[in-house]
């Protein structure tokens, strides 16, 4: 029997607000001035130090407070920012940032070599106990210190070796390390300030910066205040000020958008029922997403041990339905390497194919869907994973005859049954921390912690190695589609679904608004749309 | 008198230390902890966060820890919030819900008091109908649809009141009357049937014959001793209304401390648990103890047991 997911009390609250607001939309009323820009983070940030945040809404701020070595230029390849130039040496295992000599605190001082040395020493030390520490594993003995294996930083394998010098020497040749330095937390910090303040050197008045907007107050869980850096070293933004709200609810914040309050929204302020109306607004924009969505079967459970039962699962879903039961823009995705990332290839992954799936699913002694056992798929209570379940729960009773069985948990229940007590098959999604596909395609090495398919694959592994050692991109991408291959063709331990997609609406009084495909929202460049 | 505050007092922080330590208990019990993620932490990342925030250590220790920390006035950090301490949070985000709460209280006594003194006082009328639907109203409405109906309203269509935010005295009246309704209906009921029935008791009826004031008869002799049962449920109410709510405070994006009796558990934050858990079971206390000592001023026989 199925199980009925449990509904929760908080998707249902949009669905209902909704209800009442459709029909409701003022005329756009025109409120704030053009030199205020209002933007809804969602949520408090959790922290605006850069070693110990993790999440979006922190890292949304702390993007228009600072800069690092790099950022990401249109094709997301890194582009040089703080670092004017670097030379990549012995092979890959050493990289020279040479600092420019331009860019300034906001109380003066100059950014120096050292204050990255610092900031990547501080990351690693198991004192900070920071979640992105192992981002910087790469470097020579960044593991064992922050293991506490060796106690002197010295030895960590960063260096200033003067103001406008950083060296770092890693363990390995990395072709990606360079998109890393794009990361925030890799952004340098003040050894004084910190020392100084303590926890409390984030807060306005403590905090110095380097980037085109200062922290002016921060009232928390209600808002955040920029201004303009008049010091920025690539010139004062053109908006004086902005205004980060903190408005959890979706439709309050669509009704604030509507009333003139706010002058940009995104997924975090959108509900789902909204967006076919957003997307007829003028300033409307999709941005596709680094994110995959996708379902991992346990591959030591029977009837999942049997790779043909996996690819006759995969075959058996027709992934054109997401998009028009998600309503968000989601990209139906066989391949796991996410659209616009180096090495993406649509053409890889097993495509809807029901008589190929039945046909498979007999050969591994399972004619229409005969004697196969009991399994059960599951996910983490969300309205948006209940509806794709139940679609794809649909799919495999119409084209294979095996009614699977749907479980949902709360969702750090769902992640501990994971690591004790898995599911045959489970829900999951990944977000890029930097866009290279050595971040998507790492997650299912026989090391990674992040693998709950429970499938390895020496091959897969080795692979992975050498691309990440490859810095000539026609050969790393190669390698990329050899091990796509293995991993959604011939050993088929995840069903990629979908990438996502963020849908944002810009109030068209402004432009230059950046937001990636990383869901980063970059204001520097905004400015009043010319009539 | 004071042997019966200090019996309460004693009585009140037993309360106390009993449910921070179920709390504690069955906090450790849930499964899922506050470090787990969509992304998996390293092993060795997790062993510098546990050793930060000594999760490594036995759970006595751990206990012992806490209650020595509450001794001190001092909650703990917040694992989520990582650079603020569970207290920071509570002295920012409390006065703002106290303040909601105590708005919320104002209104739903205001509307009270003459809806249920109007319809005893006019029983089986029109009057008396109308009280009755508008308090069932109340009651039955819950607070997502009534504030998106004033959201509605108010915002979109009449354009009078900002949708959200806690800015100026405007934006808190839309959620005042959502937190509000549904007390104001509740406490107009339990008024009302009170009231009914002590205006039927005899000292009203000799009141009426010794030729009283309709007016003293009603506000002295009867309501008077008919507040007892909506002094018992303003106590608690207060206490809830007071910590906040964490419907109300999502749907007008106020900054509370109301929406961390949710998170808080969403997010495995063990000390945000027990900071909200203990400010409220000390808030529910202390309230009770005032309601007790305002019984024994309301009804002289209280204080005699």
């Amino acid at each position: 029997m199925l199980k009925q997911p449990r509904k929760s009390a908080i998707p249902s609250i949009p669905a209902l607000i909704t209800f009442f607001l459709l029909s409701s939309c003022n005329p756009f009323s025109q409120t704030g001035d053009l030199k205020t820009f209002r933007v809804n983070l969602g949520t408090e940030p959790p922290s605006l130090d850069w070693s110990l945040a993790t999440d979006h809404a922190s890292f949304n701020v702390i993007a228009n407070l600072m800069v690092g070595l790099t950022e990401f230029d249109k094709n997301l390849k890194p582009a040089a920012v703080i670092a004017k130039s670097w030379d990549i040496l012995d092979g890959g295992r050493r990289i020279v940032f040479h600092l420019r000599d331009d860019v300034l605190w906001s109380d003066g001082k100059k950014v120096q070599a050292q204050d990255f040395e610092y900031s990547w020493k501080r990351l690693l030390n198991p004192k900070t106990a920071s979640e992105y520490a192992y981002i910087l594993f790469d470097i020579l003995n960044a593991e064992e210190y922050n293991q506490g294996k060796i106690d002197s930083p010295e030895l960590v394998g960063v260096k200033a070796s003067d103001d406008r010098t950083l060296e770092v020497h890693l363990k390995h040749p990395a072709s990606y390390f360079l998109s890393i330095t794009t990361f925030e937390v890799t952004y340098p910090q003040r050894q004084d300030l910190i020392e100084r303040y303590g926890s409390k050197w984030t807060e306005p008045g403590n905090i110095v910066t380097n980037g085109p907007f200062l922290l002016s107050s921060w009232k928390h869980e209600n808002e955040i205040q920029l201004t303009a850096n008049p010091d920025f070293f690539l010139g004062k933004p053109a908006i004086d000020k902005v205004e980060m709200f903190m408005i959890n609810e979706k439709t309050t914040a669509v009704a604030m958008y509507e009333q003139g309050r706010l002058d940009f929204i995104d997924n975090q302020s959108i509900p789902i029922f909204e967006k076919p109306r957003m997307a007829k607004l003028p300033g409307f924009k999709a941005v596709p997403q680094l994110r995959g969505y996708y379902y991992g079967f346990v591959t030591d459970r029977r009837p999942f041990d049997d790779v043909r039962v996996r690819k006759a699962f995969s075959m058996a879903i027709d992934r054109s339905i997401f998009p028009k039961i998600l309503h968000g823009g989601e990209r139906p995705a066989t391949s796991w390497i996410p659209p616009t990332m180096l090495a993406q290839n649509p053409k890889i992954g097993l495509n809807y194919n029901p008589p190929e799936a039945r046909r498979l699913l007999r050969e591994a002694g399972y004619p229409d869907g005969k004697d196969f056992p009991q399994v059960t798929l599951a996910y983490n209570t969300l309205e948006d994973h209940k509806t794709v379940a139940e679609a794809v729960q649909g799919m495999w009773k119409r084209n294979l005859g095996v009614l699977v069985r749907l479980e949902n948990q709360e969702w750090k229940v769902y992640l501990k049954k994971l690591k004790t007590d898995p599911p045959h098959i489970y829900r999951s999604g990944w977000g890029a921390d930097y866009p290279d596909p050595d971040n998507f395609m790492k997650l299912f090495t026989s090391l990674s912690g992040n693998n709950d398919t429970r499938w390895k694959n020496p091959r897969y592994d080795q692979l992975l190695e050498s691309a990440a050692r490859e810095f000539d991109e026609k050969r790393r991408i190669r390698l990329y589609n050899e091990a796509q291959r293995i991993l959604c063709e011939t050993d088929v331990p995840i069903m990629p679904l979908f990438t996502t997609t963020e849908h944002t609406v810009l109030n068209p009084r402004f432009t230059g608004l950046e937001f990636n495909s990383m869901a980063r929202l970059f204001l520097r460049e905004v400015r009043p749309a010319s009539r | 008198m004071v042997r019966f505050l200090l019996t309460r007092l004693l009585h009140g922080l037993a309360v106390v230390w009993v449910v921070i330590t179920l709390t504690f208990v069955f906090m450790r019990l849930a499964p899922g902890g506050p470090f787990d993620r969509e992304r998996r932490l390293p092993p060795e990342v997790l062993a510098n966060i546990a050793a930060k925030y000594h999760l490594d250590e036995p759970w006595l220790r751990q206990y012992g820890r806490y209650l020595l920390g509450i001794a001190r006035g001092d909650l703990g950090p917040s694992y989520k919030y990582v650079d603020r301490g569970v207290s920071d949070i509570v002295a920012e985000t409390f006065p703002v819900s106290a303040l909601l709460g105590v708005l919320a209280l104002g209104f739903a006594v205001a509307f009270s008091f003459p809806l249920a003194i109007s319809a005893a006082y006019y029983r089986n009328s029109w009057i008396d109908r109308s009280c009755l639907f508008l308090a069932t109203l109340g009651i039955s409405l819950p607070h997502f649809i009534l504030g998106a109906l004033l959201i509605w309203l108010f915002s979109l269509q009449l354009g009078w009141l900002q949708p959200g935010r806690w800015e100026d005295l405007t934006s808190t009246v839309l959620p005042t009357i959502t937190l509000g309704a549904a007390p104001a209906a509740y406490l107009s009921y339990l008024l009302r049937s009170s009231l009914v029935e002590s205006l039927e008791e005899d000292y009203v009826r000799t009141a009426r014959a010794k030729g009283l004031r309709e007016a003293t008869v009603l506000f002295k002799h009867a309501l008077n001793n008919s507040l007892i049962p909506t002094l018992t449920v303003l106590g608690p109410l207060s206490a809830a209304l007071i910590t906040g709510s964490f419907v109300v405070e999502y749907i007008f994006a106020i900054p509370g401390m109301g929406r961390f009796f949710i998170t808080a558990v969403t997010d495995r934050d063990y000390p945000m648990i027990m900071g909200v858990t203990l400010v409220y079971t000390g808030l529910l206390v202390s309230a009770n103890f005032f309601v007790d000592l305002l019984y024994s001023i309301v009804d002289p026989r209280i204080k005699s047991h």
